[in-house]
């Protein structure tokens, strides 16, 4: 028997064509993720957790994930043009934006809070547990106790 | 022609061994073992060209060598548990695609067909090819589709065995020792049978190989 590779030169060199053929581009991209979605999808394996199945889909669908980061792009773009649309008009001062005042009608606080803190004490004005009475200025937060002061107020009864 | 093909490389072949760190695969096995996927996935991407290119050059046809490699993968995720390590986990994955495709083979004896859509026409180039067109050659005529399309035929009138031999040794260059331990057989084997393929190939394509 005689196999010295001169023998089979040309046969060697016709075979080594076969190395051009080829399946389609983007083949060998996306099968590891066709292999493992099918393990998963015959029950072989618990499902992944999922945004590990939503990473993988991405992996395998380019297109999906362009449209998925289009979309978010598209939120931060009118988020940040809502955002800068509101003049200074529109925006409150930081101590009416505080939670504390948020839990009152604007009217009443824009009225209140322009009261002087002398006519509130004073005993003429009058006082009741549906007009809050404030001393001084607002506080800058709902938690700032040092600066929230609550007086007594009288009730007429008949 | 697109200049874009012409940069194109062949499908992984003529690689004795994979070029990958012995220890980095034992930990893949392992995570994958325990039931990581991840790392399952990670294997699949290291073998794939290979067991695709191996069962595609048996089968001839694209779409069975892509069921038959996803089957393999499948199959050998289902008896990863059962991977002692004797052997690389290369050699354990290629053993089952082979078996699987020799089996699938048997089965679709009367149903051979070619699918040579996917050709890289990149071969025009290979310096190969335009040897064996030129003017020596009595088959002036013969273009690259009617070449391939007369070597596929030519393997596939080989027995299942024999074409597999072509297959590991001619086309992706694997060493008589690795075929032999694929195959289970010693290395005298091998030869024996790579010599006796090659002689029916020689005779099948003998137009071309004047």
């Amino acid at each position: 028997m005689n196999s010295l590779p001169e023998d089979f030169d040309g046969l060697r060199k016709l075979l080594n064509l076969k190395r051009y053929e080829q399946p389609p581009p983007g083949f060998f991209s996306h099968f590891p993720d066709k292999v493992i979605t099918r393990i998963e999808a015959e029950g072989l394996v618990g499902r992944a957790p999922w945004w590990r199945r939503w990473v993988r889909e991405l992996d395998a669908k380019p297109l999906l994930a362009c449209a998925y980061g289009l979309v978010i792009v598209g939120l931060l773009v009118i988020g940040l043009g809502v955002t800068q649309s509101g003049g200074p008009d529109e925006i409150a001062s930081p101590a009416l934006a505080s939670p504390w005042f948020a839990q009152a009608p604007p009217s009443t606080l824009q009225v209140n809070a322009q009261v002087p803190a002398r006519q509130l004490t004073d005993k003429t004005a009058s006082e009741s547990s549906v007009n809050p009475v404030f001393t001084g200025s607002a506080p800058s937060s709902l938690f700032d106790v040092n600066r929230l002061r609550v007086e007594r107020t009288s009730y007429n009864l008949p | 022609m697109n200049a874009n093909v012409l940069e194109k490389a062949p499908m992984a072949s003529v690689a004795p061994q994979p070029a990958v760190d012995p220890r980095e695969e034992q930990q893949l096995v392992k995570r994958a073992k325990a039931g990581d996927m991840e790392a399952y996935g990670g294997l699949v991407e290291r073998y794939q060209e290979r067991i695709y290119a191996t069962i595609y050059h048996m089968t001839s046809n694209h779409e069975d060598a892509n069921d038959l490699a996803q089957e393999t993968f499948i199959k050998a995720h289902q008896a990863l548990k059962s991977f002692k390590g004797d052997s690389s986990f290369f050699t354990w994955v290629y053993r089952i695609a082979v078996n699987k495709t020799i089996n699938f083979l048997k089965q679709r004896k009367h149903r051979i067909h070619m699918s040579l859509n996917d050709l890289d026409f990149n071969a025009e180039h290979d310096a190969d090819f335009v040897a064996l067109i030129s003017d020596k050659t009595p088959r002036r005529e013969v273009n690259l589709i009617e070449l391939q399309e007369r070597l596929n035929a030519a393997m596939q009138k080989l027995s299942e065995i024999h074409r597999l031999v072509v297959t590991l040794h001619d086309v992706q260059g694997m060493s008589h020792e690795e075929i032999g331990k694929i195959m289970d057989c010693n290395t005298g084997t091998v030869r024996s049978r790579l010599f006796y393929a090659r002689q029916q190939l020689q005779a099948y394509l003998s137009d071309y190989l004047k």
